[in-house]
């Protein structure tokens, strides 16, 4: 049959839609004369961008309707989650707030392994790596001494000897059994029932403890953990242990309990300050401190299903339409578990942030953040435990000044609860919005990389290197070093908000025990800063008057304003609205700006700024816009008469 | 001494010598074949849907399903392998990875379109069977429960005149316009691919599950889900 001509399908078509035919029930009208193609394509795009997906031909059928208000239905998309999605994701693509690297906190990681047991079956026994023990056959060591069991046992270590069968009374006396959180809803009452998938029926469906967790290797629930003795402690304060050896053991003498290195010696901390109580949520605790545990239920500790660390939850790789609507469902090492929950926690803060439409510059500024169980349970106490070491010499023992004030955490969010989220109003005084959470933190790990990311996402410039030859320099000041001085004059500055929250951690050094400048620490006559000193301030910015605290150079003053100045100093900067203006006018044209855009950015900055930092306002004036209108490729031009 | 005083000398003669050319130019100019006129219109990269966009609108078109239920549902059983699983295309797709630091793929390119076109060819298939495909001795369900294919299916083949309006509940599913406002031939178009296929699959030996008929309508939906316009915003 030859292709119809263009008059007779006009006439086909024509009576075809007159006709009385059941197309579909909910079928609109014919549209009205004044809705063209571009007003239909209009209201394509803006429901891409506002609904997330496509409109549907009920929500079409509206739209032709002659009562239908094209602002009106803007503004009722806007806050809602296809929006909210949207906005979410311009950042999360900016800052791509996922880490690339492992969280192992030792503290808090329970590593497992089998010994024989004296029937000789396997018994499977979880342990801290570097728990301190009162017994100098195992102190330092797993709670068996090779002596006991044949082999010597470290965690991500091959073990070394031959298994032989643990008697009853060792196993007894270095080990309890436990009725742990990951199994037990219940696990803080004296004798917890409500086991996972048992007693307790209804766990939350996001938490999933993986197999080798809940059952035995013969594929039998497990309902209690056996756990080296230290490790189950549930104290809140242990004591400061001193052994009392404190010169090395000849190098021929025999090891205790069969061991492979020797015992620790007592620090001098310990020796000074023996039975000194000290909390056991500390990294000092695990150094210190043999009557420091995991707490009631090990809830100061996560489980792994090896003695690699291994696996301990299911949770999805890839869910971009949201945690309920995962792509996988995949079983994850522990040390992702917390890195999970930090993104998600990131993702929850912008959420709100453009719900709620507060003022963009709390994205920054703002004090209020949203945490689940394993948020809970992260910043009560395993973000306690990654503090002090180098610190401790200073005087801090515990963190004095936490990012995330622990007392702040809702105290009715258990560990598993991880789809039940409450909102934090104030983190605490040094809480700078996204900058200061652990998951912005980790991911740019160097005060550097902190202030380079506040440079590029919240201010939209770059640093680009000037084209000069970089000649040999011992110069440490690299504002002024020539080749350097380009990125870095402005770049050290920014790093210097970031001096007091320690590299690839979160631990805040306080202004009080932590100077700018140290007076204490400075160079000895070897032109030597001591050890201590060395871990936090600066030898290339040190004299024998003082030393400069790390990453602080570049402007002592900005160091002492924190994250929290770095927060307010640049949303006062113009170009932090323009920049948050062109990042999402990009977006929605779906291309980067151009110089011919200028009018059009300088209009919307206006409206943005005038509006309090409400990005509704902005986005409603972007998508009425003409260029937001015109922004389509497929526009209603005769080139598409050729297409199919 | 001497030595590096010959080597130093060496190393001078040979950075006063004549500068070396690497491409040598043509020892005459190249003839001239012909002149075209440069096109300075304005450029723009094509827009492409958001991989988030093109997996909720899938969602909802076939039926407000889960991810991981469209997976089994694309699957199917029917051995066609037209769709494996999410994450054997979630770059494909263009997604971020941001744990890998992968970006986002901003631009289209024919791998992501490729697999938004199998995802979307599968769902097709699936979403026949369940508005226009009753299994035995059952009714298809109600016009208001169909998912793509919302209009009745005559038990012959259609002319131009019925398959109009069919056509163009399928054209404001997918391209979120009504038919009448498209280039006038496209309609004709899809019609000649629509009986086409009908006609191959009369012939068709060994037959297939679907109905010539069937077979048609199938066709035209993958064809929608292939066009640019699907694809670009």
């Amino acid at each position: 049959m030859p292709s119809l001509s263009r008059a007779a399908l006009a006439a086909l078509l024509l009576a075809a839609a007159a006709a009385p035919f059941a197309v579909d029930a909910e079928s609109a009208p014919p549209p009205p004369a004044s809705r063209t193609l571009d007003d239909y394509r209009h209201f394509r795009i803006s429901a891409i961008d506002l609904l997330g997906r496509m409109p549907t031909r009920e929500e079409i059928a509206a739209f032709e309707r002659s009562d239908f208000d094209m602002d009106r239905w803007i503004d009722a998309q806007l806050g809602g989650p296809g929006y909210v999605e949207r906005l979410t994701r311009i950042y999360m693509d900016a800052l791509r707030l996922e880490p690339n690297v492992d969280f192992r906190t030792a503290p808090a990681e329970l590593y497992r392994h089998d010994v024989l047991g004296p029937d000789g079956k396997p018994v499977t026994i979880y342990y801290r790596e570097n728990q301190r023990r009162e017994r100098p056959e195992t102190d330092g060591e797993f709670c068996l001494s090779p002596d006991e069991t044949g082999v010597v046992i470290r965690a991500r270590q091959q073990d070394q000897g031959t298994p032989r069968k643990v008697t009853q009374k060792a196993l007894d006396q270095a080990t309890v059994l436990v009725k742990p959180w990951w199994l037990y809803r219940d696990f803080r009452t004296r004798n917890p029932v409500q086991r996972y998938g048992e007693g307790w029926k209804d766990p939350d469906p996001q938490y999933k403890p993986v197999e080798s967790l809940l059952d035995d290797a013969e594929g039998k629930p497990v309902t209690e953990v056996r756990i080296c003795r230290e490790e189950a402690g549930t104290r809140d304060t242990g004591h400061v242990y001193a052994s009392g050896r404190v010169k090395p053991l000849p190098k021929d003498a025999k090891l205790p309990g069969g061991r492979l290195r020797p015992p620790p010696l007592d620090r001098p901390y310990a020796t000074q300050h023996q039975g000194q109580e000290l909390a056991c949520d500390t990294k000092m605790a695990l150094d210190y401190a043999p009557d420091c545990g995991c707490g009631v239920g090990l809830e100061r500790c996560v489980p792994g299903d090896s003695n690699q660390g291994g696996n301990a939850f299911y949770y999805p790789n890839h869910m971009p339409l949201g945690p309920g609507m995962p792509l996988d469902d995949a079983r994850q090492q522990v040390q992702r578990w917390f890195p999970y929950w930090w993104s998600r926690e990131a993702v929850h803060f912008l959420d709100d942030l453009f719900a709620s439409d507060r003022d963009f510059r709390e994205i920054l500024t703002g004090k209020r953040t949203f945490v689940n169980g394993p948020l809970a349970q992260f910043y009560r106490t395993i973000q306690r435990s990654n503090c002090c070491g180098p610190e401790a010499s200073f005087g801090m023992l515990e963190e004095k000044e936490p990012l995330f004030d622990p007392h702040a955490v809702p105290a009715d969010l258990e560990p598993h609860d991880v789809s039940t989220w409450k909102v934090v109003e104030n983190r605490g005084p040094h809480a700078a919005g996204i900058l200061t959470m652990p998951m912005f933190l980790e991911k740019y790990a160097s005060a550097r990389a902190r202030g380079a990311a506040l440079y590029n996402d919240f201010l939209c410039k770059s640093f680009v290197a000037e084209s000069q030859q970089l000649a040999p320099s011992s110069e440490p000041n690299l504002m002024v070093r020539p080749g350097c001085k380009t990125c870095h004059a402005t770049l050290e500055p920014l790093a210097a908000y970031f001096a007091r929250v320690e590299p690839a951690s979160f631990v805040f050094l306080p202004q009080g025990d932590f100077p700018a400048h140290s007076t204490t620490c400075k160079l000895d006559r070897n032109g030597h800063l001591s050890g201590a000193c060395t871990a936090l301030y600066d030898p290339a910015f040190a004299d024998a008057s003082g030393a400069t605290l790390r990453s602080a150079y570049g402007s002592p003053a900005h160091a002492d304003e924190t994250p929290a100045g770095a927060a307010q100093d640049i949303t006062r900067m113009p170009e932090f609205a323009s920049c948050a203006v062109q990042r999402v006018t990009s977006s929605f044209l779906g291309r980067a700006t151009t110089p011919d855009d200028a009018r059009l950015l300088e209009a919307l900055t206006d409206t943005f700024v005038r509006s309090g930092f409400h990005m509704k306002a902005l986005v409603r004036a972007i998508v009425r816009s003409d260029e937001y209108r015109r922004s389509n490729n497929l526009s209603s031009s005769p080139r598409l008469g050729t297409s199919p | 001494m001497k030595a590096l005083s010959v080597a130093a000398l060496c190393l001078l003669l040979a950075c006063a010598g004549p500068a070396e050319h690497v491409y040598p130019g043509p020892r005459t100019p190249l003839p001239e074949h012909g002149a075209t006129a440069e096109d300075t219109a304005h450029k723009e990269d094509l827009r492409m849907v958001p991989p988030e966009v093109y997996m909720r609108t899938y969602l909802h078109l076939f039926g407000g399903l889960a991810p991981l239920d469209v997976q089994k549902r694309a699957r199917a059983g029917d051995g066609a392998a037209l769709f494996d699983t999410w994450d054997d295309y979630v770059s494909a797709l263009g997604f971020p990875d941001y744990r890998l630091d992968v970006p986002r793929q901003t631009q289209t390119n024919a791998l992501m379109t490729a697999t938004f076109e199998r995802l979307g060819v599968a769902l097709c298939d699936r979403a026949l069977e369940h508005d226009l495909k009753a299994p035995k001795g059952a009714q298809p369900p109600p016009l208001g429960e169909r998912l793509v294919f919302a209009f009745d299916l005559p038990r012959t083949t259609v002319d131009v005149a019925g398959f109009a309006p069919r056509f163009d509940v399928l054209h404001r599913t997918f391209l979120g316009y009504p038919a009448s406002l498209a280039p006038p031939e496209r309609t004709a178009r899809y019609f000649q691919l629509y009986r086409d296929i009908v006609a191959g699959h009369a012939q068709a030996d060994p037959k297939s599950r679907f109905s010539p008929e069937e077979a048609g309508w199938a066709a035209v939906c993958y064809g929608l889900v292939r066009h640019p316009e699907f694809h670009l915003y």
